[in-house]
């Protein structure tokens, strides 16, 4: 007995470990466990689309093209480019690289993470993945350290073969670099070339017709927070010969000095035709190169800005399969040549900053550009391009939200401005929707807390604007260099995301910061500076001027030792908390005549690590959170702390279940244990303070989160993706009460607000096919419930019951371990309508419940479950009581009027159904029913319709489809029946008063004749089989 | 001497669970839960009758699936019997909801059914004599539930003029060896990529045999429409002339 109970433990306890070994694989199980229904919900936008990296088209069907991008994972077109569907939802958003493998196109897939066109803002990847079924699963594969990989090619005589051109680290050395080899499918690797520890594989390409001529490029590259550079010593050109054995540079005809990034691109249709990209130390020396000998030699053809211009952002080389005359290389608008690279064009009006342009398998009049605004499609060799409408792939750097109903969110995105749009629209949210309040790259945007006024801002605050969306008028109002500040030394310095901030205590103030918080008590129009420069202030990080390397880049994107984060405490506006991307923490408890720098007092974090988010707490004024961000050197640990004595002693609230580095935290307003944490890749949440973390997977991708947003008022979390657009979860309430006593219960029914019929019946829809459209949220009464375990045997169902336990409706209940969620959308059953020819339309009209109190009641089992649910009417309706009684009064005369008529009908054609049963057995039996039969049909044809079609050949509507008509337009209306229906109500009821007199009549008259000549049921005297009315409502 | 002991029993128990794991023992494991493989073969048709319900509106439906083939879905509207999915052994044809006449499936929706012919009771029962494969991809979690991804490649369909691969992955409950929930692309249509996902609960004994009598069927993260058995009937007595496309009056 004894060894039985400890086998059991033991196995208990292998079966538990196998089930979860990995913290971060279990946070995510532990995670589907629990949230269950609780959905994520995405509202885009997509009209802009966002950055694409990397295009690939199925070498055999013309419908299939891959697509990487920036932030939002992998998307596959199956329908030659018109739609995408994201397929990569689970993984390392960030894609560098996708390659199909032209051995078995349909089915296996590469795909190497990690962005490599390297703005200071990109994010990071975590590996190589492989589908080998077309993209519904993927499996790692290794490089977990790489950070970008540049390129993939598979041998397309082996695929077992493959190479992987590994970029590495932006912001750190790394020995990852390097191009590797499998020659087994993937199982070992070995690194084929390596050059140091600072210059990574770009560029890489097999020879079409030779597999063992491999070509790859090697760039020498850094980023510091303050400064980046492109270019050395080490920079080069590489060709293989024996399939990667050996390596030699081919740089004959190349300029001489350091070499920066170089792209290379082999022309399909002849072989012996290079190109390159090169960027060099003289302007007269960069750009395009040709070889037309497979790299012997190699020739300067082109230096226009269009093929010059930031090579770390553009460098891809493109050549038509069919033409090695006609090129394409990457770039602001992406260039096109047709005389074999002498000359350039642009490409036709598309989205600046092209990265990647791919021809069609077939026809090279249809292209592909992957830009900085989505995917564009051109069916004209790149004159005339249109953009793909269905990518939510925007890359939101903030988000905020507003007091309407439905609240608006705001927020800024890469490259394309600040936008603002509903988080509910008639039809779902829509392209049209969404405005825009800003240009350039956006960033941070907040609604004004009590006037209809927006502030927003585009990179640097080189304008910071105050908006009146009801005016359509802008006034920028950023603070600008005063006296002493314009040389370069003293002068302002907003990072390229700059800090603002609006006060929770005072609707007009607001908060802008350089190296010093500035504060505005009129919404802009005066500025006063509340701190002195809270920074390091380090020399040495302030070189931006000469930021890039070989090609200057100084967009003012790598702005140092500046203010990144502002907030003041909603419990005391003296209480102000400022972080700086040089890693200093800031405090000010008296409205900023003092502050203390506090970070010392933080443990774990290497000095200078940025202060990307502090967040002041709404239960304790010396409460705050702070986020921190190492990954600009290479230090991608996760740091999160809070504080509960105003920064003198900071806890770290990080556990090994969290995977990538936080951005961002968002605090609970109701309960302070529960906390929502945006990491590179994805959301967590906390129940109990930080001690242990679930990942939400639910509809919500592995997405790098920016920005998280409580709404005070709905419980929405409002989640900024940076690729993925806004997302919503709605209402989390239910996550305040999942305490460990609640969720020990078979079955927990949580809290419920009163459910409001909302007064909404508009149109919408304004949508094409292809566009997107973000889905609104639920408007119905939601029966939340937690489920201990996944209800699999035995019955399990769900009612509606009114306050006399009378059933109303029945629904499917949610089944699910964890949360569940049902929707009724305040119906009770259609009327039973009277069968006819045709449908009456009217008649699946469901009624509306009244308010009031109502049950729900779960059967499990022979267990019971119960919650009240409170029904109330629209509090923003204008419609008095009165008139909702003279609606639902009318509503339920027509339903009870439309099932009576089902009813008559139904007699009727019993008694038909049995004249004609008894006609054909003598003439006189048909003589004695024929008045019967005839009277009876005569009637049934004006009581309903009794030929035509549900359309275009309907039948002219008779009695069933009239009352039907009159009751889904009082069902529906949230008004008094107006006079006009009144009467129609009273026409009808006349007419079906008369149609009754007409029945009895004819049944006094005739149906005695009928009722002799049936077989009488035993006991009885004949009549015509009959249910009654009950009987006959009930029946399904 | 006590470490040892663990070890064994250790050893033991990893055998047992990755012993549990294999495909075969899974599908075997099904069979043996719901009743005996011998049982299931010898199933020669079933009729369900259930209600959807779609946004409160219940609607009565009566599936009835023979071994042979053929099948009826009739959906009542009402008091109308709408016929949907229907096959008569040669043509699968549907009501038309606007004129209320039978119309043919196109070529090759129903060259494409014809390929999963033979799948009754349950396309686990003979997938290997009919050449299937079945894979165990792994352990996930689905409806908060812990279970066994498989992984069903059937015959390749067409799809819009070109063939393509046809995957359905099952989700077996660890616990009790039932599918809790079926996947499967949406291949052609305005849905065309999206997952379809169908989950199953309540099962419950039909003499001898365990079937869910509760279907949430929808697209993977969007809603769904329960569709709940009140009655199945095992080789019930069934009239062909259901089956039959009726000619244009």
């Amino acid at each position: 007995m004894m060894m039985k109970r400890m086998f059991l433990i033991l196995l208990s306890l292998f079966s538990l470990q196998t089930w979860a070994q990995d913290p971060i694989k279990d946070a995510v199980t532990k995670g589907k466990e629990l949230f269950g229904d609780l959905k994520a919900r995405h509202i885009g936008p997509a009209l802009m689309s966002g950055r694409i990296t990397d295009l690939e088209l199925h070498p055999s069907n013309d419908r299939i093209i891959y697509a990487g991008t920036a932030g939002g994972g992998v998307w596959k077109s199956v329908n030659g480019g018109a739609t995408f569907n994201p397929i990569f939802d689970e993984y390392c958003q960030s894609i560098g690289a996708v390659e199909i493998d032209p051995s078995d196109p349909d089915n296996t897939v590469w795909v190497g993470t990690g962005e490599t066109w390297t703005r200071n803002s990109v994010s990071v990847g975590d590996g190589l993945y492989k589908t080998v079924d077309g993209g519904t699963n993927w499996i790692k594969v290794g490089f977990e350290k790489s950070e970008r990989i540049a390129g993939i090619q598979v041998n397309p005589k082996n695929p077992k073969e493959v190479y992987v051109a590994v970029l590495g680290p932006l912001w750190n050395d790394s020995e990852e670099r390097g191009l590797y080899k499998t020659i087994d499918g993937g199982k070992s690797w070995n690194k084929i070339l390596y050059v140091d520890k600072t210059t990574g594989c770009s560029d890489l390409t097999l020879d079409p017709k030779d597999p063992n001529i491999v070509y790859c490029s090697f760039w020498e590259f850094r980023r510091q927070p303050w400064s980046f550079s492109s270019g050395g010593t080490k920079s080069a050109l590489y060709k293989s010969t024996d399939g990667g054995k050996t390596f030699a540079k081919i740089h004959n005809g190349f300029p001489k000095g350091k070499l920066g990034r170089l792209a290379i691109a082999v022309a399909p249709s002849n072989s012996k035709i290079l190109y390159t990209v090169i960027e060099s130390e003289q302007d007269q020396d960069k750009g395009l190169y040709r070889s037309d000998d497979a790299g012997v030699s190699w020739k300067q053809l082109n230096n226009d800005f269009g093929i010059v211009v930031r090579p770390f952002y553009f460098s891809r080389i493109e050549v038509d399969p069919r033409n090695p005359e006609v090129v394409v290389k990457a770039g602001l608008m992406g260039s096109i040549s047709r005389d074999g690279g002498k000359t350039f064009k642009n490409l036709g009006p598309n989205h600046s900053d092209v990265h990647d342009v791919v021809f069609d398998i077939n026809n090279s009049d249809r292209m592909y550009a992957a830009t900085d605004g989505g995917i564009y499609r051109s069916w004209d060799g790149g004159t005339t391009l249109e953009i793909v409408e269905n990518m939510p792939v925007c890359q939101f750097y903030h988000v905020s939200v507003d007091n309407e109903e439905p609240y608006h969110v705001y927020g800024g995105l890469q490259d394309n401005g600040c936008w603002y749009g509903p988080s509910k629209s008639p039809g779902g949210i829509e392209a049209s929707d969404w405005h825009r309040v800003g240009y350039g790259d956006g960033y941070r945007v907040y609604p004004h807390p009590t006037k209809k006024l927006i502030y927003s801002e585009m990179q640097g605050a080189e304008n910071v604007w105050r908006f009146d969306p009801a005016k359509d008028q802008a006034k920028t109002i950023q603070p600008l260099a005063e006296k002493g500040e314009m040389d370069a030394k003293h002068k302002l310095r907003f990072n390229w995301n700059a800090a603002m901030a609006i006060s929770p205590n005072k609707p007009d103030r607001f908060y802008m910061g350089s190296q010093y918080v500035h504060r505005s008590e009129d919404m802009g129009e005066n500025w006063t500076k509340i701190s002195p420069d809270l920074t390091t202030n380090d020399p040495a990080k302030q070189n931006q001027e000469t930021s890039g390397g070989l090609s200057r880049d100084n967009s003012g994107a790598e702005n140092h030792c500046t203010i990144f984060t502002i907030a003041e405490s909603p419990l005391d506006e003296n209480v102000i908390w400022a972080g700086t991307d040089d890693g200093n923490l800031q405090l000010t408890k008296d409205g900023g005549k003092t502050w203390t720098n506090l970070i010392a007092n933080v443990p774990g974090v290497p000095k200078g690590t940025m202060v990307y988010h502090i967040e002041a707490s709404v239960f304790n004024k010396a409460y705050a959170y702070a986020v921190l961000t190492g990954y600009q050197t290479g230090d991608m640990n996760t740091y999160v702390y809070k504080t509960t004595d105003f920064g003198q002693t900071w806890k770290s609230i990080v556990t090994p279940e969290i995977y990538g580095f936080a951005r961002n935290i968002q605090e609970d307003y109701v309960n302070e244990n529960l906390l929502f944490l945006g990491t590179e890749f994805g959301l967590y949440i906390t129940l109990n303070g930080g001690k242990n973390w679930y990942k939400f997977t639910n509809n919500m991708p592995s997405a790098n989160v920016h920005y998280i947003e409580l709404h005070k008022k709905t419980n929405d979390l409002v989640i900024a993706t940076h690729g993925r657009g806004i997302v919503i979860i709605d209402n989390i309430s239910p996550l305040r009460e999942l305490t460990e006593e609640n969720m020990n219960k078979d079955l927990y029914f949580f809290t419920s607000k009163p459910a409001i019929i909302p007064e909404e019946n508009g149109f919408g829809g304004n949508s094409t096919e292809t566009q997107f459209v973000g889905e609104n949220p639920s408007t119905a009464a939601r029966i939340i419930y937690y489920l201990k375990k996944r209800h699999t045997l035995g019955k399990m169902t769900m009612e509606i019951q009114d306050v006399n336990g009378n059933k109303i409706t029945e629904m499917g209940p949610g089944k699910s371990k964890g949360i569940n969620v049902i929707d009724w959308n305040f119906s009770t059953k259609p009327p039973k309508m009277a069968t006819a020819k045709t449908f009456a339309l009217g008649g699946f009209i469901t009624p509306r419940v009244p308010a009031g109190t109502y049950k729900v009641v779960i059967r499990k089992g022979k267990d019971t479950y119960t919650q009240d649910i409170v029904v109330q009417y629209d509090p923003k309706s204008d419609v008095p009581l009165a008139d909702r009684k003279l609606q639902e009064e009318a509503t339920r005369k027509l339903y009870n009027m439309s099932q009576e008529l089902a009813y008559t009908v139904y007699e009727i054609d019993e008694t038909l159904k049995a004249a004609e049963g008894v006609k054909g057995k003598s003439a006189a039996n048909a003589k004695a029913v024929a008045p019967l039969i005839a009277q009876l049909t005569a009637l049934k044809e004006t009581l309903v319709v009794t030929k035509g079609d549900n359309y275009v050949g309907t039948a002219e509507p008779q009695l069933r489809e009239k009352m039907a008509e009159l009751y889904a337009k009082v069902a529906q209306s949230f008004y008094k029946p107006n006079n006009a229906e009144v009467n129609n109500l009273e026409a009808i009821e006349t007419r079906y008063t008369n149609a009754k007199a007409d029945l009895k009549k004819i049944k006094d008259k005739e149906l005695k004749k009928l009722t002799p000549l049936l077989s009488p049921e035993k006991g009885k005297f004949a009549q015509v089989p009959m249910k009654t009315y009950d009987e006959f409502i009930k029946e399904p | 001497m006590k470490y040892k002991f663990v070890l064994a029993l250790l050893t033991i128990a990893s055998f047992t669970v990755a012993k549990a794991q294999t495909v075969d023992e899974i599908i075997a494991k099904y069979f043996e839960n719901t009743g005996g493989m011998e049982k299931w073969k010898a199933l020669q048709g079933i009729k369900m009758s259930a209600k959807a319900n779609q946004g409160g509106i219940e609607i009565p439906i009566v599936i009835t699936q023979l071994k042979d083939g053929r099948q009826a879905t009739s959906i009542n509207f009402q008091g109308k019997d709408i016929k949907q999915g229907v096959y008569d052994g040669t043509t699968l044809w549907s009501t038309n909801f606007v004129n209320m006449k039978a119309e043919k499936s196109d070529a090759e929706t129903t060259e494409n059914f014809k390929k999963d012919i033979g799948e009754f009771p349950d396309p686990f029962l003979t997938y290997k004599e009919r050449g299937l494969k079945a894979e165990l991809l792994g352990k996930e979690t689905i409806d908060g539930a812990q279970t066994f991804k498989i992984k069903l490649t059937k015959k390749p369909i067409m799809v819009d003029g070109k063939e393509a691969e046809n995957i359905v992955y099952y989700y077996f409950d660890s616990e009790n060896f039932v599918p809790l929930v079926i996947e499967q692309e949406i291949k052609t249509g305005q849905m065309k990529g999206a997952i379809q996902q169908n989950k199953m609960s309540d099962y419950q004994d039909v003499d001898g045999l365990m079937f869910p009598f509760s279907l949430a069927q929808g697209i993977k993260d969007k809603g769904s429409q329960t569709l709940t058995i009140s009655k199945i009937e095992l080789n019930p007595k069934v009239d062909p002339s259901i089956f039959v496309m009726p000619k244009e009056n």
